[in-house]
């Protein structure tokens, strides 16, 4: 812009600053490095070191008389446990569409916001659903089933 | 600044798409910041007021403010901190919940588990206490130059303004952690508010004129601290006061440059000696061009009919200057938020009081004085303050001495001698109240009335204004009474807040050392 | 403008290294984030444990307690390194830390992350940790109700299982369950420590008979150390077993709390005398408003109390509580039972049943048998078994188990006695007020005091009021044998008031004949119808002019 200037140079604009300031740049890009260093170290505070909801691990113990093939959903969780021959296993009852939580049904589980439906073992079936139901780790000790939702095992995978 | 339409291009469209493309990046800072490089005054000038943050700015800065001796730099500082309390607030917004169920919780969740959470509320503790210290020293800055005297008397108001709302921030923030200091710091602020209650329960007239009940009603939306207070403490220190202080310091700035920027003496230009290379380039020459909008502006202020000398570019030695405060206002935040934590005591319990229940530090200089007479200490001496502050500009219209330190040697003879009388008159109060008590001590039935307006704080506020008064009748010099009656008041704010913060102890006793406090 | 540049490169340079040595602080050295580094090296690690803040969030009590982030091994499916001081798992206890968390019952900062924080051993944190070796009076926090057995049924509990060498197979509270039953690799005799909170069968006994029966093998367990057990000796064993809940100190310690009538003059929950404070919630209290100033030793509550026991004004100056004379097993058991005087702020729907059955249904948190109505109330003043005390500074209290006194005392007058107490002196009326005595436990004492002495009244035709003769010779009897310690107005000194309107309205005057008569063997009333080598034997006559001058005492107002 400065060259299509038509007026030419003018009383207004001497002769540029000397451009070699060491001292000028030196101190400036301190202080914008202390500014992005500090921005950056800020913006790690809004990501949460811990959650305030209970922990992703918990315990749970299945009932006695659990039938082959039915859901026990621990109070407040979105894991649905199973029991059969070879063993105990959990599904994650959170829809892989949009996190609406799936119902147990006789074919599997059902999405009520969305139409999704999943297999016995959390395949889809139908719906928009991308992927299948995760199965959680479980481990059992003694009566007491340890489930980590924070870890996905292959489906099949019973304890 | 005349652009001429760039020749056409006659290259086929796809061509001049892909070139386009290629050229964005360039076009795109290009449009951002207008006028190219600020390497030419042309191009500085268009760098200031192209720009929404810095056209507050005036385009040039003359030499005299720019002075470290000039400001100390304690505005920019002030503002400074407020940005600081402004972004770290927001911050710890995202983790704060302001109900008493789980304010503590959260806070310490703040200090435990959220990533820099400690970091962040200790700067925001102590940018908060650096804004007051800074506010309070910029204001003495701005009357020990005699800032205030016309065309600024009215943006020494809103600096007083600025001053109740900073105080007002604070105050505010002390209850959101919701532990013992705060609740109790803030039972008795809001008692302080009550106070006006002393006059009329003396009068026998709150049944039916009670502005105290209704002050302390407001302030807390119940008749003691709880959730409706911690609401509308919350409130008032995240939304309405941070609000009113933006408000306020616009106003502030923008009268700064309307009553024709930083004060300076009429002799400035002689004093500030000859250019230094440092300082390029400088205007020195008369203007050549006619400058049409002279018309329509009032007084000398306007740099119409001589040259605008001896400015310099803002862009950059001004704002060197402000960066450079800037940055050194968050290194000391940052460093005094690593050297020592911001208080936290234990969980609010409206059971066990607090003792001493002490109020932030800066309110300590009352809380000594409401020791004698809440309404007197919490009410009547600090609006007789802040009255005779707002009063000086309009009393004070000599002009001598304006825009210097003290006015020149005998103004600082004046404040030495108000030092020696300002903490001489204190210490004296304060010694023959802690050793021999007050009326009610020797008259156990004295009428409260009595108290109310005849007490330490009352006495010591009118040695101050007698003395004063002597010295204007002995300088023949409003300026000069000022000068004592500010540097006394000073002193005074200073002694009572040492006095409350570190040698009174439970039951407001008076103790050597908080090391002699019993229980401990 | 060189000086505005050296500035604005300083002041960021600063500020910029301050918050490098910030951020290196909190990301890497943080103590939590070194500890959980060392885990990899520890001796029988599992390896490298992911790095980050654990927590247990119990929504119900409003904790999240970050305990977890250094004892990692306490948390649900994390790695836990077995022998580390730090990283070992939870011991089995009757509460899932997973689910109940941390300071429930350990107190202590749970948010917390960094040690002493956390453990609570800073300024301003009012519920510091239990001390390790008292953890179970976290218990308290919840089980403050428990109703316990009398040291002595513990006792006689506890000889039993050890006489019939039930601990030879069973474990008891980490004891014992060497032998398997049905020999070596066989099934282990059940853990007997929890059955109290879990029950065991009523029929246990028949079942070991039978099991016994089926035993093939001769040398086994079941007939080597199974054997007949006494019908009194399996009350016992039960009454103990129906106490082992998995605290069997604590439960101890209030059994000893329950002996020693500190509820004569303090207040739990509501029940107890009003001389000294209110003990509910002594365990919570904040050690930073303790005077530790004559404390020696740590400055913890259990400190202050242990030394408060040993000498309470040495350590409350004023204070009105004696020296009891307790040995240190005693003082250790009474600290570890104050500092369950807690509560843990659970809604109501987690309260275990002993609390809900004490705080909604009125229920006691004490046996309310004779033997612990007595040690709970009355054993500090009267002594264990009725034999009276001496405090330094106090009237003496009355012997009140002594068989001289049950002899001619009528339960009416025992009755009477504790339930309007003597106004004016230290005994108060326990049948008056919300917090004393209700009228069954009133008889329970009674019943208790005749069982324990064996003794029963005498029986008395003559009416409640007989003395006729003349009260002036009497008032000079008085002053010349009893004013020294009954005081010349009958004001009390060594020996108790006897002008004073609820004793002489609860007395017959053949109680107050007959004590004069022949006075109370082991006390310092002797019996004036026997001489003694200062003064004659009075006779019939003037004891009984002595009981009508009495009596003046009790017309006036």
């Amino acid at each position: 812009m400065n060259q299509a200037d038509p007026q030419g140079p003018s009383r207004l604009d001497p002769d540029p600053m000397p451009r070699r300031d060491f001292l000028g740049l030196a101190s400036l890009w301190a202080a914008g490095s202390t500014l992005l260093f500090a921005a950056v170290g800020s913006l790690r505070l809004p990501k949460a070191a811990v959650l305030s909801s209970p922990s992703r691990k918990f315990k749970a113990t299945l009932p006695e008389n659990l039938a082959e093939g039915t859901a026990f959903v621990p109070p407040g969780r979105s894991v649905a446990l199973f029991r059969d021959k070879q063993g105990v296993y959990a599904i994650s009852t959170l829809c892989t569409h949009l996190g609406c939580i799936v119902k147990p049904s006789a074919t599997g589980f059902d999405c009520p916001c969305h139409g999704s439906k999943f297999g016995p073992d959390g395949k889809v079936i139908r719906g928009p659903a991308p992927a299948a139901l995760p199965w959680h780790k479980v481990s059992v000790d003694g009566g007491v089933c340890v489930v980590d939702e924070e870890t996905i095992v292959p489906p099949g995978t019973k304890v | 600044m005349i652009a001429t339409p760039p020749p056409v291009d006659k290259r086929p469209a796809l061509q001049r798409f892909l070139s386009n493309l290629r050229g964005a990046p360039r076009a795109l800072r290009d449009t951002a910041l207008r006028g190219g490089k600020p390497n030419t005054d042309r191009t500085r000038s268009t760098f200031v007021f192209g720009n929404v943050f810095l056209h507050l700015h005036p385009v040039r800065t003359h030499r005299w403010s720019l002075r470290w001796a000039t400001t100390l730099g304690l505005g920019i500082a002030s503002l400074a901190s407020f940005l600081l309390t402004l972004i770290t607030g927001v911050l710890l917004m995202f983790y704060y919940k302001p109900h008493v169920e789980v304010a503590y919780d959260s806070i310490k969740d703040i200090a435990f588990v959220v990533p820099t959470g400690n970091l962040i509320r200790n700067i925001h503790r102590w940018a908060a206490n650096v804004m007051v210290v800074t506010v309070i020293l910029h204001m003495a800055r701005a009357f020990y130059t005699a800032a205030y005297r016309a065309p600024r008397e009215f943006n020494w108001l809103i600096g007083m303004g600025l001053l109740v709302v900073t105080l007002g921030l604070s105050f505010t923030g002390y209850l959101l952690p919701w532990d013992q200091l705060a609740y109790w710091a803030i039972t008795i602020g809001a008692n302080i508010a009550q106070s006006p209650r002393e006059i009329t329960d003396a009068l026998g007239v709150t049944e039916s004129f009670d502005p105290g009940g209704l002050q302390k009603l407001l302030l807390l939306g119940s008749d003691q601290v709880g959730e409706e207070a911690l609401i509308r403490f919350y409130l008032l220190h995240v939304m309405i006061l941070p609000l009113v202080l933006l408000g306020l310091l616009s106003v502030h700035f923008w009268r700064i440059r309307k009553d024709g920027g930083l004060v300076r003496p009429k002799d400035a230009d002689a004093r500030l000696g000859p250019v230094r290379a440092a300082d390029y380039p400088v205007f020195t020459e008369a203007p050549r061009k006619t400058y049409q909008l002279a018309a329509v502006v009032r007084g000398t202020s306007g740099a119409v009919g001589r040259a605008p000398e001896n400015t310099v570019p803002s862009m950059p030695h001004l704002f060197y200057a402000e960066l450079a405060v800037t940055m050194l206002t968050i290194a000391v935040c940052v460093a005094l938020a690593m050297w020592s934590d911001a208080p936290l005591k234990e969980l609010a319990n409206p059971q066990v009081p607090e003792n001493p229940a002490k109020a932030p530090w800066y309110f300590l200089g009352l809380q000594e004085l409401v020791a004698y007479s809440a309404f007197m200490g919490g009410v009547g001496i600090p609006a007789i303050v802040l009255l005779g502050l707002g009063l000086i500009p309009y009393l004070d219209r000599e002009t001598e001495g304006t825009g210097e330190w003290f006015g020149g040697r005998a103004g600082k003879r004046i404040v030495l001698q108000a030092l020696f009388v300002g903490f001489g008159a204190a210490l004296v109060i304060e010694y023959f109240a802690i050793r021999y008590g007050w009326l009610r001590e020797w008259f156990p039935n004295i009428a409260q009335l009595w108290i109310t307006f005849v007490n330490p704080g009352t006495v010591l506020t009118l040695i101050y204004a007698a003395y004063s008064m002597w010295l204007v009748k002995r300088h023949d010099s409003t300026r000069a009474g000022a000068l004592g009656l500010f540097t006394c008041f000073l002193c005074g704010f200073v002694f009572l807040t040492v006095i409350g913060t570190h040698f009174r102890g439970p039951n407001w006793d008076f103790y050597w050392s908080p090391a002699d406090w019993p229980g401990h | 403008m060189q000086a505005n540049k050296h500035l604005l490169l300083w002041s960021s340079l600063v500020a910029l290294g301050l918050l490098v040595s910030a951020a290196v602080q909190e990301n890497v050295y943080k103590d939590w984030r070194v500890l959980q580094a060392s885990a990899a090296e520890a001796p029988g690690s599992p390896g490298p444990i992911g790095i980050h803040l654990r927590q247990v969030v119990v929504p119900t009590l409003h904790a999240a307690d970050r305990c977890v982030t250094c004892h990692v091994g306490m948390a649900a499916g994390e790695p836990v390194v077995a022998g580390d001081p730090v990283l070992r798992p939870h011991p089995v206890v009757g509460h899932d830390p997973t689910v109940m968390g941390c300071t429930a019952c350990h107190g202590g900062q749970g948010r917390a992350t960094e040690k002493d924080a956390a453990h609570g051993d800073v300024h301003f944190w009012p519920q510091p940790m239990i001390p390790r070796r008292y953890a179970d009076a976290g218990c308290g926090g919840c089980h403050t109700h428990l109703a316990v057995p009398t040291l002595t049924s513990l006792d006689a509990g506890q000889a039993a299982l050890e006489r019939n060498d039930c601990l030879a197979c069973h474990k008891l509270d980490g004891r014992g369950g060497t032998l398997r039953p049905l020999g070596a690799g066989g099934m282990e005799g059940p853990d007997l420590s929890f059955v109290g909170a879990r029950g065991f069968p009523a029929d246990w006994y028949e079942k070991h008979l039978a099991a016994r029966e089926r035993a093939a093998d001769p040398a086994s367990p079941w007939t080597s150390s199974f054997g007949k057990i006494e019908t009194e000796e399996r009350g016992s064993i039960e009454e103990l077993l129906s106490s082992r809940v998995g605290a069997p100190q604590l439960v101890r310690a209030k059994a000893t709390f329950n002996s020693l009538g500190c509820r004569g003059c303090h207040k739990v929950a509501g029940v107890g005398g009003d001389d000294g404070p209110d003990l509910t919630l002594i365990g919570a209290r904040d050690p930073g408003r303790i005077d530790f100033s004559r404390v020696k030793g740590r400055h913890d509550l259990a400190t202050w109390l242990a030394e408060h026991f040993r000498n309470p004004a040495g350590i409350v100056p004023g204070s009105a509580m004696p020296i009891l004379g307790l040995d240190e097993e005693q003082i250790d058991l009474l600290v570890r039972y104050m500092l369950s005087l807690r509560r843990t702020d659970a809604p109501e729907a987690w309260w275990p049943k002993d609390r809900v059955r004490a705080e909604r249904l009125g229920e006691r948190e004490f046996g309310e048998d004779g033997a612990t109505l007595y040690g709970s109330f009355c054993a500090a003043c009267h002594g264990p078994a009725g034999e009276g005390m001496r405090y330094p500074g106090m009237p003496a209290f009355p012997a009140i188990g002594n068989p001289d006194f049950l002899a001619v005392a009528s339960d009416e007058f025992l009755t009477t006695n504790i339930a309007h107490g003597r106004p004016g002196r230290r005994m108060a009326a326990w049948g008056a007020t919300e917090n004393g005595l209700r009228p069954g436990e009133i008889a329970a004492i009674v019943a208790h005091l005749r069982t324990q002495s064996g003794v029963t009244r005498e029986p008395d035709e003559r009416p409640a009021r007989w003395a006729r003769t003349d009260a002036a010779a009497g008032g000079a009897l008085y002053s010349a044998h009893c004013a020294q310690c009954h005081g010349d107005k009958g004001q009390g000194g060594e020996g108790p008031a006897l002008a004073n309107g609820a004793l002489l309205g609860a007395a017959s005057d053949t109680f107050l004949y007959e004590t004069i008569r022949r006075g109370r063997r082991g006390t310092t009333m002797t019996g004036f119808s026997q001489p003694s080598t200062v003064r004659p034997a009075l006779d019939e006559a003037e004891i009984e002019s002595i009981v009508a001058f009495l009596r003046t005492w009790e017309k006036q107002p």
